[in-house]
């Protein structure tokens, strides 16, 4: 009965035209173009090194990380250079900032940066992410020196080896660089934006294979759902074999958006395909989990249901930035909240962690994010579900 | 021996009852009709025998046991054809019925045999291949029928399967479930086609409003319309002397004339017809159509409830 159940949800999920066109064309026929759209646009366009501003205090000066961080990457030799740097008063940074002639401006007051900008803008982005990159290996590098001090101190060693905690610390300042260049003008590209977008919503479109799903399988939802619902199949096995179809069926764009990106469009993921995948298969988990959540707790009909669908993932792949770069970092900035409830949010940042930084901790976080969404939408979708009778269908 | 047994069963909607303290009991092999009006409380009364609904008092017993939605041991044995189409418009009709007869047939080689029976008995040998969408109306409800019939089942529900089909398929459906049941079925068969009841069904329940107004075969039920005979005359411009006179004849109940078209309803008695045609001829009186009837269903409810039945 499950077998049979999971063959012909396959088959009713690839004869049915417009969740086809949706999971496994659109992204596709979007894809393109993106390609074709973005492709020129980077072409054309090359980004300038980046006018900012550091207020220097005795904070800044006294601060070894932020001070040889930002002068290698405002250093006119550097082949990565971004930022062009007037180190002055606040007042002056402030003046600068007003007439135009800078992004932005950093102060540091003890030890913590604070940024102030009149605009959001991508060149602004860059200059507070690489801020908040400088500022995490500041806290490193504060944490691993007291360590190592109360260590030696713990040990009876009073004999503390300085030498090797400079090491230590010059090691991590170096590898910061390292990160901090790859966020260059010549590495970040408006392709792969929209590219992680396009992903997020073919994993977020996944809740309409949900959708169609639970519809099929509940009294109260369709007139299939009735006559499933007398048969002596239980409804939990119904419902795990309907959802694994609508998975595997979601698992099939997918593999379809990545194979046409990467071999018709030439797309580079980068060098962690494998996290790639795992992201995208947590992210339809995701995807799939809202649509089953959609399809338990709201009593409509099917079209109802995917228009919501549709509508939650195209407003939260713009917001995400598939529309436009800046719509991310105008969200990020002042109402992050969204961000950090926007699955589609969840997605692409974990795309962008794997691309642009070495380290995996924001990828664990989206991870992690996508997981409780899902898991929570699950419990929500449980309790719905667990009915099994009706006072009306 | 009872297949199914319904004890006061009562279906509240907050203030309004659906089903009205609903008791009654189909026997094995036979064919039980509800027949009502539309919202009788026909369909409801089937959701909540199926254990689809709520009900707010009462018991369902159906093969002697307690009806719950985790009964999967009775739920086997049950097969269910609802009022409307519920097929899957991706699958072919051979498809769907192997879907629907595979949610409780595991071997491949029974279903296939069940499943050519199915078609078989519905009539639908050319259309295996088709796509429910390229069905007529009434191939449709025929393969609704066969989704709901394929895994041979001995308790088998029927809401309203005929309606909005074409004579043909409609005679198709009614003989596919006289032959059901000749195969040893029981069926609840619900309608609000008083002919469907009368040609089908062994026993009748007619309810109205949720609550049972009368049980018993079509000639008992007849009875209850306290009415033996109802003459049709068409014709032209009568006179209304003509129809006092009728009125003042032996057994004549009542004497209606609409539309050029005279009804005289008796109570009792017989050779009625051949009275009025001698009273025709005698008056020298022209008519185009006379034919006597004999009471049906719906003069029953009519009686019953003072509506008609499609009222």
């Amino acid at each position: 009965m499950f077998i049979n159940n999971f063959k012909y949800s396959i088959k009713t999920l690839f004869r049915n035209k417009a969740l086809i066109f949706w999971t496994f064309a659109f992204p596709i026929i979007l894809g393109t173009f993106f390609n074709m759209a973005f492709s020129n646009i980077e072409k054309s366009e090359k980004l300038d090194i980046i006018n900012i501003a550091i207020v220097n205090n005795d904070d800044f000066n006294n601060n070894v990380v932020y001070k040889t961080a930002f002068k290698d990457l405002s250093d006119k030799n550097n082949k990565d250079r971004i930022f062009k740097t007037h180190y002055t008063t606040e007042d002056k940074a402030r003046k600068l900032l007003e007439d135009g002639k800078i992004v932005g401006y950093l102060k540091i007051i003890n030890d913590e940066p604070k940024l102030t900008f009149i605009k959001n803008g991508f060149n602004g982005t860059i200059f507070k992410y690489v801020t908040e990159e400088i500022t995490e290996t500041s806290s490193m590098v504060k944490n691993i020196s007291e360590e190592k001090i109360k260590k030696a101190i713990a040990t009876g060693n009073y004999n503390i080896d300085y030498e090797s905690i400079y090491d230590n610390v010059m090691n991590l300042i170096e590898d910061n660089n390292v990160r901090i260049n790859n966020i260059s003008s010549n590495n970040l590209s408006y392709t792969m934006i929209e590219f992680y977008s396009l992903i997020a919503m073919v994993c977020l479109y996944g809740g309409m294979l949900g959708v169609v799903a639970i519809n099929q399988s509940l009294a109260n939802m369709s007139n299939k759902g009735k006559r499933i619902s007398v048969s002596p199949i239980s409804k939990g096995k119904l419902i795990l074999s309907s959802v694994l179809a609508s998975y595997i069926t979601e698992l099939i764009g997918l593999a379809l958006l990545f194979i046409y990106t990467i071999f018709v469009l030439k797309v580079d993921y980068g060098s962690r395909l494998g996290l790639d995948i795992v992201l995208a298969l947590v992210g339809s988990l995701a995807g799939l989990s809202l649509g089953v959540a959609v399809a338990s707790v709201f009593k409509s009909n099917e079209k109802a249901k995917i228009g919501m669908i549709i509508s939650i993932t195209m407003l939260g792949c713009f917001l995400s930035g598939m529309m436009g770069v800046q719509m991310k970092y105008v969200i990020d900035k002042n109402i992050a909240i969204i961000n950090k409830i926007n699955p589609a949010s969840m997605i692409t940042d974990g795309f962008y962690s794997l691309y642009y930084y070495d380290t995996l901790n924001r990828f664990i976080f989206d991870i992690g994010s996508l997981v409780i969404f899902a898991s929570l939408l699950i419990g929500v979708s449980y309790i719905s579900l667990r009915r099994q009778k009706y006072d009306s269908i | 021996m009872n297949i199914i047994e319904v004890k006061n069963l009562t279906k509240k909607y907050k203030k309004l009852k659906a089903v009205d303290d609903l008791s009654f009991e189909v026997r094995k092999g036979e064919i039980l009709g509800l027949l009502g009006p539309n919202g009788s409380g026909k369909s409801t009364t089937i959701n909540c025998l199926l254990s689809l609904l709520n009900f707010s008092s009462g018991s369902i017993k159906i093969f002697g046991e307690e009806m719950k939605p985790d009964s999967y041991d009775i739920k086997s044995k049950i097969g269910v054809v609802f009022q409307e189409v519920s097929v899957f418009e991706e699958l072919t009709v051979y498809e769907n019925i192997d879907y629907f007869c595979g949610l409780y047939i595991t071997d491949n080689k029974t279903r296939k045999k069940y499943i050519e029976d199915a078609i078989k008995l519905v009539g639908l040998e050319d259309f295996k291949k088709f796509y429910p969408k390229k069905l007529s109306g009434g191939l449709l409800r025929r393969l609704n029928i066969a989704c709901g019939i394929a895994h041979k089942p001995k308790l088998i529900f029927l809401d309203e399967p005929t309606v909005a089909v074409d004579p043909q398929s409609r005679n198709n459906i009614l003989d596919g479930i006289k032959k059901l049941r000749n195969d040893g079925a029981t069926i609840v068969y619900t309608t609000h086609y008083m002919e469907e009841v009368e040609i089908l069904c062994d026993r009748v329940i007619i309810l109205d409003k949720g609550k049972i107004l009368a049980t018993g075969t079509t000639d008992e039920l007849k009875e209850l319309a306290k009415i033996e005979e109802k003459i049709k005359v068409e014709v032209n411009d009568l006179d209304c002397k003509y129809i006092g006179e009728i009125k003042d004849f032996k057994n004549v109940d009542e004497v209606e004339y609409n539309w050029n078209m005279l009804l005289i309803t008796y109570k009792k008695g017989k050779n009625n017809l051949f009275d009025i045609m001698e009273y025709l001829k005698k008056e020298n009186i022209k008519y185009s159509k006379i034919f006597s009837e004999r009471p049906t269903l719906n003069d029953v409810f009519l009686e019953l409830t003072g509506k008609e039945l499609r009222d």
